[in-house]
């Protein structure tokens, strides 16, 4: 608040949400990418898809610069900027300062705007209700820890503060401002 | 990059010995005509109207940023928060093609192939919020107004 002007409103969850559910985002990465995303069965039949099937589809078809789109924004940049957010959160927690606009305060403001597996997500429903009267398509673990991993990033990317995480630094280090105030 | 988007087959289906090729507007009315009207609307939504919606919007935001001390700024800024916000559903069609590709590859029985379209609607994706990235909407506001998102 600044001359009766709200500049920026601070998330109502606490400080150590975005740490809750980055490292939460983190530990479903690794299933969401390896395990199975969805199978689909004709005529006997059956094919297995991963998270990054499409991409090497893609890859294998020319369209390289797609498959690179896809894999950045489906995959990498959402699982790159769960680990910025969880270091941010965890450097912060245990009492090492964090600068507002330091490398990794940069690269969260870059990579969120790159991070969009939520859109994944609605496009493999879209997928699934458009397959479905064509083939037999079934979601396999991997798009539950895709879908939980979105869910989470967006929670993380959400409560995530670099005013309140720095303000916790400096009350850490500072005993006595905490009795101050 | 919208136009040949719009005009070049985005996905080929082959299904048993049948192929067909498909432009964005052309899936979305087989989707309407096969009773899914709430995802034909989605993707109407995320491929049609989002885009050019953007594109328009961007193009207003710029003129208005020309002329020079707009008379609402407050309303500008949050159109191009809206504008912001609303780019990346455009990636839909993109991904869809994409898990397509990797999932529906049973030879002749029924294969889909990703085609030029979905590569210049890709690249009109990525342009719109490079461009949206590279817009700052501080422009609207007189030295020393605050200015409000």
């Amino acid at each position: 608040m600044r001359c009766g002007t709200v500049l920026a409103q601070r998330s109502r969850l606490g400080p150590d949400t975005a740490l809750v559910f980055s490292i939460t985002g983190l530990v479903l990465a690794p299933p969401a990418a390896l395990l199975t995303f969805v199978s689909a069965g004709k005529l006997g039949a059956v094919r297995m898809s991963h998270l990054f099937t499409g991409v090497g589809s893609l890859w294998d078809g020319g369209m390289r610069s797609l498959a690179v789109l896809v894999l950045l924004c489906g995959g990498l940049v959402p699982f790159t900027l769960l680990g910025v957010l969880a270091t941010a959160c965890s450097r912060a927690r245990l009492g090492f300062a964090i600068d507002r606009f330091g490398l990794l305060s940069r690269t969260v403001k870059v990579l969120e705007h790159w991070a969009i597996p939520e859109v994944q997500v609605l496009a493999v429903l879209v997928a699934f209700m458009k397959l479905g009267s064509v083939v037999n398509v079934t979601m396999g673990p991997g798009f539950w820890c895709y879908s939980a991993m979105a869910v989470s990033l967006l929670i993380a990317q959400h409560s995530f503060d670099f005013d309140l995480i720095a303000g916790c630094t400096r009350a850490s280090s500072d005993p006595d401002s905490a009795t101050r105030s | 990059m919208l136009v040949p988007a719009n005009l070049l087959p985005v996905l080929s289906t082959e299904s048993s010995g049948r192929n067909s090729s498909n432009t964005i507007v052309s899936g979305v009315i087989e989707l309407w005509r096969q009773g899914l009207w709430a995802l034909a609307l989605i993707v109407f939504t995320a491929s049609v109207v989002i885009p050019v919606l953007k594109v328009l919007g961007l193009s207003w935001l710029l003129l208005n940023a020309h002329r020079g001390a707009p008379r609402n700024p407050r309303r500008l800024t949050k159109i191009y928060a809206a504008l912001d916000f609303i780019g990346r559903w455009s990636m839909l069609d993109v991904f869809l093609a994409s898990f397509l590709a990797g999932l529906v590859r049973f030879g002749e029985f029924s294969t889909v192939t990703p085609r030029s379209g979905i590569v210049a609607f890709g690249a009109a994706v990525v342009l719109t919020m490079l461009a949206t990235k590279a817009f700052d909407p501080r422009v609207f506001w007189q030295p020393g107004e605050v200015p409000q998102y």
